[in-house]
């Protein structure tokens, strides 16, 4: 027994040792504490950043910290995937940060719950209105808009060019878009006209664009199975194998419509400005116009703010740094530079370098398209309402359901969410 | 006597013991807790009693999700063990480049879901994939496999099944090694056929591992997540969601932390008569030394 | 006495499933060294042009070779740490009569049966009580013990003949001895096969250290390859070279143990 004693102490020691060295905390944490000197540290937490500018981000950070020498910038960058899962766990745990980045459908759950600081003496000067509104709740600024991006009509013109069809214009239909994409597909050379998933983020874009309502205006129910509703749910769902495969036949995962794209496969395609980087290389000639109203315009705008949390030890140094990040110059030179998503700024001077920085030919779509726009309807349980109207949609497209009936079920799951 | 006793126990269980009750157990009790409130995770709780049990014990939807697990279950078990095993005797004995084989077939348990995800979707396509075109071929019918509400299960058991084969083949050759071979060697002299020494000595013997194999399956079964997260999404329209997949959704999606601790404690009360069960069962069946 | 089943057939079987289950990972080779590679199109072994530019791309993204020292360095240390808890344990189930015993296991069964989704966030809050969140600690915590291991270790102990054990008992050894020099040996292969699993499980693990890492230092292999897919638009190639280099250390960690695992003792122990 002593001997066991004897020969198990000194593992038993050294494991002791390193067990406890083991406990102490990462880099990242241990500059939570305030550091001596009166120096404070804001910490950040985004996902735009995530896969090729976290660079952008750092030039950024670099020049708030160069004119705020007492404030030291720490920026966590998550995927978007995942980025979710660990703010809402570091928000349980109390370990987020002073500020982080919402994408617009998510702030409604956050001011909700008071999880944000109300951002005082906000100039609003730097900002356009309808940007800065939207981070709005109650009249009070809750955050600042950091980007936004929208959704164009892209198109194939050596594809229209050799089917002899007059290439799309703003003031294109749907009917006109219908008929085109109808003379584009040829399913025998795995040619297809036109491309538009079918999700709920389409759905109340081509809701607004044929004159309907997702939410009544008090919020409190759904209004969006209505004949312009059905209308916008058939446009959608018409298309699938027809003028773009079905789901069977791969739609809908990842990647499938940019492939077919850039394969040189498609003749039109509804999907976002944030595609244009990839597409720089494609062989064909290719531009890009503002999507098709039915009865009126209406594009799908997105976007990003940066929020101060209600928990955080430093709201002056937090709200100092998310407005840099929102409105500086630094930062619009940093974004235009890498096609980073458009700045948020109202002066649409200081974003006319983005007009010529390469395909495609017709940057000015992106702009005119901010003349109707149409940011998503949000609901305090945002996701269970994505994901019912979406299934609902699917299951139409897939042909399990007819669209009204779809619809009708869609609108009266939304209407259980809004109780 | 059971002074001594209790000292060995002690140090034989503690190290486990400790970490587990820890780490796992704590959390546990912390998360039946949760599942008395109502929780977004970035607000604070709020008291709800048994609501969130009623509440789920009445919705259809709960019994859908178990309804799909428990098929998941009944699909998968039989078929990876049934694979399992039969790759675990035939590469137990002598062929060449065995170490290879056994290497192959376990490649696939360490490859991530993603590329196995796609490489059975590819293989399941209703129009152009493999097994289609095959069954075309043959004449049979050609079923809807991820488009269809009835075969998007099946689809994801199939592609389980035959991920985790390697698993199954690493334990029972572990179990294998076990069985004395001068056993085997007194059944054949005594004039034992291959089938029969199968039956009477090999199975028998191996008993140990295939309650592992069993118990394990189905505690994992149960708790079904990432295949499912990543060839459907729960879809189409729901048809292939199972419970942990419902967790997920409810804890980081929809907000809805309260519940989703709700619904795993009904998870756990079945997997444990069901792990009851087959414990009590073991005595049946199970030969130990 | 006929075989059922002659040679040949069996091992053209073998070999056939084998090339079978190895399709995924070819692929994953095929996709990750392919120019602009992309997983739409179903699975191709067919490589036009290959190139190493993914694997480039993906040391310069990523630091890969920190990252995956500091996933090898946890994996090992959990490895370990379950083999010595799990062992034990097992010894105790299988050796020790005490009160209770079946509850004991009855609670170490348990202790698997709530998925790691549930709590992950009732663990992180501990962690953050403790003031041990962002540390090595944290990352090892979950894995020092599993009821996993435990249980396959347990059942191959109750496979032990007993004789062994009150043969050493009249010899005058006491259970650790009995459990050192007897016992462990003869379960080596499935020491071997808890050792592959206890290394893989922490190696794959995503969700616990995606929630209680924050920095750098600490970053792990699944965490890092997750930063490869962005929002919009994802790179394959480098995800599949990056899977690559996920995969093999596993596999090399399972050949390495194979040879344990079918240690080939034809024995019974009863001499």
């Amino acid at each position: 027994m002593r001997s066991l004693v004897r020969r198990g102490a000194a593992p038993l020691v050294a494991g002791i040792v390193l067990a406890l060295a083991a406990c102490s905390q990462g880099s990242a944490t241990r500059t939570d504490e305030p550091a001596a000197g009166g120096k404070s540290t804001v910490r950040y937490m985004n996902f735009s950043a995530n896969d090729g500018h976290e660079k952008d981000l750092d030039a950024i950070k670099a020049a708030f910290e160069k004119a705020n020498p007492d404030i030291t910038v720490q920026i966590e960058t998550l995927p978007y995937a995942d980025y979710f899962t660990k703010l809402q766990t570091a928000v349980a745990g109390g370990t987020a940060g002073d500020a982080f980045e919402l994408n617009y459908e998510n702030f409604v759950t956050y001011t909700a719950n008071g999880s944000l600081a109300e951002l005082t003496g906000v100039d609003a000067a730097p900002y356009k209105p309808s940007l800065l509104d939207a981070f709005k709740a109650d009249g009070k600024q809750y955050g600042l808009p950091a980007s936004f991006s929208n959704v164009v009509l892209f198109y194939n013109k050596d594809l229209f060019e050799a089917a002899g069809v007059a290439p799309p214009t703003a003031s294109w239909t749907w009917a006109d878009e219908q008929a085109a994409a109808a003379k584009l597909t040829d399913k025998a050379k795995g040619v297809w006209g036109d491309y538009q998933p079918i999700s709920f983020f389409e759905f109340y874009k081509t809701l607004a664009q044929s004159g309907g309502q997702f939410l009544a205006p008090d919020k409190k129910s759904a209004t969006f199975n209505s004949d312009a509703g059905r209308k916008a749910a058939q446009f959608l769902v018409s298309k699938a194998g027809k003028t773009m495969p079905t789901e069977a036949q791969g739609a809908g995962t990842p990647d499938f419509d940019s492939k077919l794209f850039k394969d040189g496969k498609l003749a039109m395609w509804h999907s976002g400005i944030w595609m244009f980087a990839s597409l720089a290389d494609v062989k064909f000639d290719w531009d890009v116009v503002v999507e098709p109203g039915d009865t009126t315009k209406a594009s799908a705008m997105f976007t990003n703010g940066a929020v101060v949390s209600a928990a955080s030890k430093n709201k002056d140094a937090a709200q100092k740094w998310v407005t840099f990040l929102t409105s500086s110059d630094d930062m619009v030179q940093a974004r235009l530079k890498t096609s980073w998503e458009l700045p948020p700024v109202a002066d649409t001077g200081k974003v006319s370098s983005y007009l010529t920085a390469g395909k495609p030919a017709n940057r000015q779509a992106v702009f005119d398209s901010l003349d109707a726009t149409v940011l998503p309807p949000v609901i305090e349980r945002q996701q269970e309402m994505q994901d019912a109207v979406t299934k609902e949609l699917s299951a139409a497209a897939a042909g399990r359901k007819d669209v009204p009936t779809a619809l009708a079920d869609a609108q009266k799951a939304v209407d259980a969410l809004l109780k | 006597m059971k002074k001594r006793n209790a000292g060995w126990v002690l140090f034989f269980l503690a190290p486990s013991a400790v970490p587990l009750i820890l780490f796992t157990v704590v959390p546990m009790v912390s998360s039946l807790w949760v599942s008395l409130h109502r929780w977004n995770l970035i607000s604070p709780m709020e008291w709800v009693g048994l609501d969130n049990y009623t509440h789920l014990l009445s919705d259809p939807a709960t019994r859908d999700v178990f309804l799909h697990t428990l098929i998941y279950c009944a699909g998968y078990l039989p078929l990876v063990f049934a694979g399992g095993l039969g790759l675990a005797l035939l590469l137990n004995q002598r062929l060449p480049g065995r170490a290879f084989f056994r290497a192959a077939y376990f490649l696939p348990v360490v490859t991530s879901w993603v590329v196995v995800a796609l490489v059975w979707k590819w293989l399941l396509n209703p129009t152009s994939g493999l097994v289609n075109s095959l069954l075309g071929a043959l004449g049979a019918p050609q079923p809807g496999w991820w488009t269809d509400p009835t075969w998007a299960l099946p689809a994801v058991i199939l592609a389980s099944a035959w991920k985790d084969l390697g698993f199954v083949m690493v334990i029972m050759l572990a179990g294998l090694q076990a069985i004395p071979q001068d056993v085997l060697e007194a059944a054949r002299t005594d004039g034992a056929g291959a089938w029969q020494r199968f039956w009477r000595v090999t199975l028998p013997l191996l008993s140990p591992s295939t309650f592992f194999v069993v118990v394990i399956s189905l505690i994992n079964g149960f708790q079904v997540f990432d295949q499912v997260y990543v060839m459907t999404a729960g879809g189409p329209s729901g048809a292939s969601q199972v419970v942990v997949g419902q967790i997920y959704d409810l804890t980081f999606r929809y907000g809805r932390a309260g519940e989703a601790s709700a619904l795993s404690w009904i998870l756990f009360a079945v997997i444990l008569v069901i792990t009851a069960l087959q414990v009590r069962g073991q005595r049946r069946w199970v030969h130990y030394a | 006495m006929r075989e059922p089943f002659p040679r040949y057939l069996r091992f053209t079987a073998v070999a056939v499933g084998a090339v079978i289950m190895l399709v995924p990972f070819l692929w994953t080779v095929v996709t990750s060294i392919t120019p602009d590679g992309s997983l739409a199109g179903g699975p191709t072994l067919i490589v036009k042009d290959p190139t190493l530019a993914a694997y480039r791309e993906l040391l310069d993204a990523l630091p890969m070779w920190r990252i995956a020292l500091n996933s090898f360095w946890i994996a090992a240390l959990a490895t370990v740490l379950q083999l010595v808890t799990g062992s034990m344990a097992a010894y105790g189930f299988a050796r020790l009569a005490f009160r209770g015993k079946n509850i004991v296991f009855g609670l170490y069964l348990a202790t698997l049966m709530v998925p790691m989704q549930v709590l992950v966030v009732p663990l992180f809050i501990e962690m953050k009580t403790l003031n041990l969140q962002d540390t090595y600690m944290s990352l090892l915590a979950p894995s020092i013990a599993s009821a996993f291991g435990v249980f396959l270790l347990r059942q191959a102990v109750e496979s032990l003949p007993r004789d062994l054990d009150e043969a050493a008992t009249i010899d005058g050894a006491g259970h650790l001895r009995i459990f050192t020099r007897i016992v462990l040996p003869l379960i080596r292969p499935t020491l071997a096969t808890v050792a592959v699993f206890a290394f893989m499980g922490s190696w794959n693990s995503f969700l616990w250290p995606l929630v209680v890492i924050r920095s750098p230092e600490f970053m792990t292999l699944p965490l890092g390859l997750s930063t490869l897919q962005g929002q919009f638009t994802t790179d394959w190639d480098v995800v599949m070279a990056g899977s690559v280099f996920s995969i093999v250390p596993i596999a090399v960690v399972y050949l390495l143990a194979q040879r344990h695992i079918i240690a080939g003792i034809a024995h019974t122990g009863i001499k």
